[in-house]
């Protein structure tokens, strides 16, 4: 009888190394398209662009590999849910649909399924291990021992390459479940750039009697934008400020931080070149074809796109305790970004280029609180832009514009009249647990649990994942772009907006140089 | 061979021309060789030498100027990264994890304080014609070169981006110059002056020992940096007004510190004279340097091709170049630190703090932190 449940359990690995290479020939949806895809969203392609996640699972897996060499050992996992996406199967699905996402829910689903029917496998022969092992302890013929050291023997190279299949199974389906974006608000709208949903305007399109200049025609009269000598020495979409541009973007970023300050924001600075493994967890993809992120040669560290990811990092890997809660930062940082695939209309000057300073807002809070911190990060944002006396309109984005990370985005678009169109100039999304499961952040409530079983240490409630949020405050070469051209005179000077002048010692008008 | 020719002579000067056309296309390969050769190991020569500075090692370095004293103490005093921590300003362990060792972030007072600096910098170094710039930090490799770095080689301060001739920048020194590289300017448009923000990095490879404690030797920082093309006539007093700014910036700033004039030995190769700073930094129990003024002369300028024609006439003399117009000429290029941040933080934390583990912020840059005058200990 032991020897036929032998047999079975050396039939078990083969099974399911077969199925789950079978799983992996099977062929991923939009493999190709996913580039196309990005590029749809060019023309309007959002600031805080992220690759989809799905990517990641997608373009690294070659399609006949077997189970042995499938998938590089991860240097990361993400704490993901997987009772929780079976027993919400539908509305996963749904939501991946409705994000035009490429994550594969079937795949997950089959892959889980098998993982816990080889868990339990590998857990009961071990059982059976440990019962042969007490059975040698008794006094034994000397054929009943060597037919249980045979067993043993068996029993333990079984479990030896069921483990190793154990892992294999659980990095795969790391891999998959990893690429599913994170579930969205009831709220949103469902659809593509179309549908995103205005929920509020601030302002008019500012009417002018005279030939308005676009930012680079004011640039270049004003003395106060240098492309070409940048592209000489660094390369396209590269550029200097001088003269009082240089106090312009001095005089933003410290009135946005004196602002955002008397919120309660903690004012930061960032490294700008991090490790890649974080860049991965909140959310980006530094690799793969059309990566916006800068690697460094001979290194496993990038640039940073955006501060959200140094401050992301900042908790990581910890346990917070609930009265630290909330954590607001505003962080400067320049940010770099390779604008790969980014073509047309919507890359000119100012508007899409490779370095930039940017003021980031970060929120880390407990989930009940993340709402509530999404509104008061876009009513901050509203604030900001009112006082600079900008026209400009909050969306709340659709299904299909959302990043994989973001539960919910609101971005806001102001009218940019040398482009003759809106132009985004910031972003504030709530990415609920996606980035701290990834980033390991997590919090142990103050209120022992009243009901319910005490998990972790004793007498302490378990710890849960915070919920974070991230917030452009103020991006200086849209913010440019917005005021050089709303604020043009007919003499071809520039009006500075109330709130700055302090900020710049006091200038009022940006001039035409005498030459 | 245009002549009328027997064809035996003909054949033969045919054959003579094709001899000479081999031989040449050899020779002039050969040129072309030994000129690359000569120019690689020829420019590696560094610049000469201004006749009034030091010949040695770092010892033969001269004191120009000592300003202030070293604060005395009543009680025991923190080094700056203490500081840092019992103050909540500095973050090197998040960073370690986040990007590595000699990262850090900046917290509360210390990002109002570093703002401060650099808005306060700008404002006293433009009253002085300086031109505010703000400059690209990732730079093609050549440039880098040509400024007189070493973007490749085992100990290399420049890091490179993956699959891109480009590097990022460890000074803004090198955008700055080349703005106008390969380009010819009117006497007229000189002197060029210039003050640049950015955010520099450095690989620091090969730094070991001491001096790599906190923020003293940091992969990323911000700097205010002095740029100044001008005449040859006019570098060694540009070298002087650079080093006078910098020198009032401190001395404004209450900082102990000593100009150095830099031995032949510690120079780089582009600069003909270097005048390096050093601030007393009681935390170290000693000096460290806080910026640096060089002249370049035209070690730069002939590299990045950067020319100006003079206004006047040659009264004498061949007129060379275009019909009337005066030779062109190389320019002088000078740089020098205004501020670099973390440096001054470490001064300003080390000597400004008191007992009760406040620090001081110095008077100039109080209005420029909206009136804060004292960095205190946050409750907890």
């Amino acid at each position: 009888m032991s020897l036929h449940k032998l047999r079975l359990a050396a039939a078990v690995p083969v099974t399911i190394s077969t199925f789950s290479s079978r799983l992996f020939l099977k062929p991923f949806p939009n493999t190709l398209t996913l580039g196309l895809f990005s590029r749809r969203l060019q023309p309007r392609k959002p600031l805080l662009v992220r690759a989809f996640s799905a990517s990641a699972a997608v373009q690294d897996i070659p399609a006949t590999q077997t189970s042995e060499s499938s998938v590089a050992r991860p240097q990361w996992k993400a704490s993901i849910d997987f009772k929780w996406i079976r027993d919400n199967k539908e509305a996963v699905e749904i939501n991946i649909k409705n994000r035009n996402s490429n994550a594969n829910l079937d795949a997950v689903l089959e892959l889980y399924e098998n993982m816990l029917n080889l868990q339990k496998e590998v857990e009961r022969l071990r059982e059976e291990r440990n019962n042969v092992a007490k059975k040698m302890k008794g006094k034994l013929e000397s054929s009943e021992r060597e037919r249980l050291v045979e067993e043993g023997k068996n029993l333990k190279e079984s479990l030896v390459t069921l483990e190793e299949d154990l892992v294999k199974l659980k990095d795969e389906l790391q891999h998959v479940a990893q690429s599913i974006p994170n579930m969205t608000h009831p709220d949103v709208p469902v659809g593509g750039e179309d549908s995103s949903a205005i929920r509020k305007e601030v302002g008019c399109p500012r009417e002018f009697n005279f030939p308005i200049k676009d930012h680079l025609q004011l640039g270049k009269d004003l003395d106060l934008i240098d492309f070409d000598s940048a592209a000489e020495v660094s390369g396209s979409k590269f550029f200097y400020l001088k003269n009082e541009a240089v106090l312009l973007e001095m005089a933003l970023l410290n009135w946005t931080l004196s602002q955002v300050m008397k919120k309660g924001y903690t004012p930061l600075t960032t490294p700008e070149i991090v490790r890649s493994s974080i860049v991965e967890k909140c959310g980006f993809q530094p690799r793969g074809d059309n990566t916006q992120v800068y690697s460094i040669d001979g290194t496993d560290q990038c640039l940073i796109g955006t501060a959200e990811i140094p401050l992301g990092g900042i908790h990581m890997d910890s346990i917070l305790l609930e009265s630290a809660l909330p954590l607001k930062y505003i962080a400067f940082s320049h940010c770099f970004r390779t604008e790969a695939g980014a073509a047309g209309a919507a890359t000119k000057g100012l508007y899409r280029v490779h370095q930039f300073s940017k003021a980031e807002m970060f929120v880390i809070c407990r989930p009940e609180d993340s709402e509530f911190f999404h509104h008061e990060l876009i009513q901050i944002e509203e604030d900001l832009f009112t006082s600079l006396g900008l026209h400009f309109k909050t969306l709340d984005m659709a299904t299909a514009d959302l990043g994989a990370p973001a539960y919910r985005k609101f971005d806001i678009e102001a009218w940019m009249p040398g482009f003759g169109r809106f132009g985004e100039i910031s972003s504030a999304s709530n990415c609920t647990d996606y980035q701290s499961r990834r980033l390991g952040i997590r919090y142990r409530p103050s209120e022992p649990l009243q009901t319910g079983p005490k998990k972790g240490k004793a007498n302490l409630p378990a710890t849960k994942f915070v919920h974070t949020l991230n917030a452009t405050a103020c991006a200086v070469p849209r913010m440019m772009v917005c005021l050089l051209e709303n604020y043009q005179q007919e003499d071809g000077s520039v009006v500075i907006p109330e709130p700055l002048r302090p900020f710049m010692g006091g200038i009022e008008l940006i001039k035409p140089k005498l030459k | 061979m245009k002549g009328k020719l027997e064809s035996s002579e003909r054949e033969r000067l045919v054959e003579e021309g094709k001899n000479l056309k081999e031989s040449l296309v050899t020779l002039e390969e050969d040129l072309v060789k030994l000129k690359d050769e000569l120019q690689h190991v020829a420019q590696s020569i560094p610049n000469m030498t201004h006749p009034d500075v030091p010949v040695g090692g770092e010892d033969s370095s001269a004191i120009r100027k000592e300003v202030g004293c070293p604060r005395e103490f009543n009680f025991p005093i923190k080094d700056h990264l203490q500081l840092g921590k019992d103050l909540d300003l500095i973050d090197f362990d998040s960073a370690a994890e986040v990007s590595g060792s000699k990262f850090f972030y900046l917290k509360n007072e210390a990002v109002l304080l570093e703002m401060a600096l650099l808005n306060w910098t700008l404002s006293q170094v433009m009253k002085k014609g300086y031109t505010p710039l703000t400059t690209p930090e990732i730079v093609r490799s050549s440039i880098v070169e040509k400024c007189g770095f070493q973007p490749r080689g085992d100990n290399t301060q420049v890091y490179s981006i993956d699959g891109t001739d480009q590097c990022l920048i460890g000074t803004a020194e090198i955008p700055l110059g080349g703005i106008h590289m390969d380009s010819i300017l009117l006497e007229s448009a000189l002197p060029l002056k210039y003050i640049a923000f950015s955010h520099c990095f450095r690989t620091e490879a090969g730094a070991a020992g001491a001096a790599t404690k906190g923020l003293y030797r940091v992969h990323q920082f911000s700097k205010a940096e002095m740029f100044v093309i001008c005449r040859p006539e006019d570098s060694e007093f540009f070298h002087h007004e650079l080093i006078q700014i910098e020198e009032d910036l401190f001395t404004s700033l209450g900082l102990h510190f000593k100009t150095l004039d830099m031995a032949t030995a510690d120079l780089g190769a582009p600069a003909y004279r270097k005048f390096d700073i050093e601030a007393w930094m009681p935390g170290f129990g000693r000096f460290g340097e806080i910026s640096s003024a060089s002249n370049c002369t035209d070690y730069q300028s002939r590299r990045l091709g950067i020319r100006y024609r003079p206004s006047e006439p040659l009264q004498t003399g061949p007129k060379k170049g275009k019909a009337n117009l005066p030779a062109t000429k190389f320019v002088h290029t000078l740089n020098a630190t205004a501020c670099a941040v973390p440096r001054m933080m470490v001064c300003l934390l080390e000597n400004y703090q008191q007992e009760d583990g406040s620090v001081v912020i110095p008077e100039p840059l109080r209005p420029f932190m909206g009136g804060i005058e004292l960095i205190k200990p946050k409750l907890k």
